[in-house]
């Protein structure tokens, strides 16, 4: 296993409303990964992010990057990350260069790094525009840009398509992927938009309620999907068609039969033995759970 | 080293700012109207400056600066340097940066009080502007051929500063705890006029009253026997210290940060 950039143990949170917004959270966070942290709306994704940050007080369980805990060791943490909570944090009355400039002299880098993260997200050519007057794409992609100002080896993104066009999607999105494999950094990228993270991640946290419901990477939720899709059937005779598909564990379920998907091909060799066995097919439906649906499943407290 | 960092991103930040052109267009409202009267009812004002034209001119200034431009600017600029940060939904970047929590806070207010020593520079640079201008355009007018008494002017503006202190730290912590522009300058207005009623009404404590000072610094300047720092200037330094640290230890004890 790798070593771990982030790892939260038992990571409560209760806002002054008493609601448990954070419930035994146990986030872990691969070093060289891309970590999709997916969860609805509300369901405490920035929240999470915020205690990651110390801009919210911990209160229950703890908290470590880079191996340290957080609490006495936040400067030395805090130089070595990025992030980007929520909405862009730029003065609008500076221009691109000027904001840049403002956290280039706080993390202490040097003066070519403006030129190279304008370049890195496209602005180069906006460099000296009031930030004011900037889209909310280019806003967002300049808040990636001053999080990126001294090469840090992990960052904090949370929502960072929220609001922006499909072409300002497609092109953050690459970034992500750009950095992680070309820079060699570590991702932590929020979201409620599951096929947004399974265009980039690598590993997936769902978060719900406050809860953790799953933690893995993109391929052991992909299988976890493949377990929950099964195909549905029809036909002019269930009850031999259920004798004829025994080897492939298919079960009568309301009026139809019902067995596990595994692939289209055999989807199509059972069709093929139903009709050479003289059953017409009237229906032959796989209903396979893409991730949306799974998401859907796993949120709405149906797993 | 690290704090001089934080303030010297601080000031970039002010960089075409309202709290910059409002240091400016303050500094300037007086001398502008002393020009603009002089030149067009200069028959007064010739005779009235006659004998000092720059002494005199200097504490018609300072009267206004002292008894309300002066506080009205200050809890102004201790609103309007943390509002750049609220404005712009900035507040958790600042936070989320490597910087520790009392470099963040004392170079804001460090930034402020750099602000206001610029205001001071500003202020005396527009009234020497006015008054070469004045004589330059109107020869009755004995600016040029009188000197600066330098002195009374850097004592006065070190007395003026001090009166100051106390306000600037509690507008400072008001203007840090609340979200909006409209709440810290309210309530420093509301201070200000109470501290006028105050001096109206001749009130015995009022020395204890921190949005006095300025204009009790200004009604005891000149007088014989006064030493260098009144008791309500001293009342200004310990109300500085006191809010400064109620300020940050109220910050540093917050829940939620940005």
């Amino acid at each position: 296993m790798n070593s771990l950039l982030i790892e939260t143990k038992a990571l409560s949170y209760n806002f002054s409303n008493g609601v448990k917004t954070l419930d035994n959270i146990n986030l872990q966070v691969e070093e060289g990964s891309i970590y999709g942290f997916l969860g609805p709306n509300g369901a405490g994704k920035t929240t999470t992010l915020r205690l990651l940050l110390g801009l919210l007080r911990k209160q229950q369980g703890s908290i470590e990057i880079f191996g340290k805990n957080f609490e006495s060791e936040r400067l030395d943490i805090l130089k070595r990350l990025g992030s980007l909570i929520e909405q862009p944090s730029l003065y609008a009355h500076l221009t691109a260069k000027e904001n840049l400039e403002v956290y280039r002299r706080i993390y202490g880098s040097g003066k070519n790094r403006i030129d190279e993260v304008l370049q890195l997200v496209g602005l180069t050519y906006t460099k000296n525009k009031k930030v004011k007057q900037f889209s909310l794409g280019m806003k967002q992609r300049l808040s990636i840009a001053v999080a990126l100002l001294h090469a840090p080896k992990l960052l904090l993104l949370d929502e960072p398509t929220n609001g922006l066009d499909p072409n300002g999607i497609i092109e953050t999105r690459e970034l992500i992927k750009k950095l992680n494999k070309e820079e060699g950094v570590t991702i932590l990228v929020s979201s409620h938009i599951l096929a947004e993270i399974e265009k980039m991640a690598t590993h997936v946290g769902i978060i719900h309620k406050g809860k953790m419901l799953f933690q893995g990477t993109l391929s052991q939720l992909q299988n976890l999907k493949k377990e929950r899709s099964f195909l549905e059937l029809e036909t002019t005779n269930n009850e031999t068609a259920w004798n004829l598909l025994q080897p492939y564990a298919a079960e009568r379920k309301n009026g139809h039969l019902v067995l596990p998907f595994e692939t289209n091909a055999q989807t199509a060799s059972i069709n093929r033995l139903l009709l050479e066995n003289g059953i017409d097919v009237y229906r032959l439906q796989p209903q396979q759970n893409d991730l949306e649906q799974l998401f859907i499943d796993i949120t709405s407290d149906k797993l | 080293m690290s704090f001089a960092i934080s303030t010297r991103a601080e000031l970039l930040k002010t960089k075409r700012s309202a709290s910059f052109w409002l240091t400016i267009s303050a500094a300037a409202m007086m001398p502008g109207l002393f020009f603009l009267a002089h030149y067009f009812k200069p028959e007064g004002a010739i005779k009235a400056l006659e004998n000092d034209p720059w002494g005199t001119q200097f504490m018609w200034g300072w009267e206004s600066l002292n008894f309300f431009i002066f506080p009205l600017y200050v809890i102004l600029i201790c609103t309007l340097i943390p509002q750049i940060e609220f404005k712009n939904n900035t507040w958790k970047q600042v936070f989320a940066s490597p910087q520790s929590l009392s470099n963040i806070y004392f170079s804001k207010f460090l930034t402020i009080h750099l602000m206001t020593f610029f205001f001071y520079l500003s202020f005396t640079f527009f009234m020497i502007l006015s008054g070469v201008l004045t004589s330059l355009l109107n020869s009755d007018f004995n600016f040029l051929r009188k000197t600066i008494n330098w002195q009374t002017l850097a004592t006065l503006s070190f007395k003026s500063y001090l009166s100051i202190l106390g306000i600037s730290a509690i507008q400072y912590w008001f203007s840090l705890r609340f979200k909006n522009f409209i709440a810290p300058v309210g309530i420093g207005l509301a201070l200000l006029v109470v501290s006028f009623i105050a001096y109206q009404f001749k009130w015995e404590h009022i020395y204890k009253f921190p949005f006095a000072h300025p204009l009790l610094t200004q009604q005891t300047f000149g007088k014989v026997g006064r030493p260098l720092i009144e008791n309500h200037e001293w009342n200004s330094i310990l109300y500085f210290l006191a809010f400064i640290l109620i300020g940050l230890l109220d910050l540093k004890f917050k829940k939620e940060k940005g």
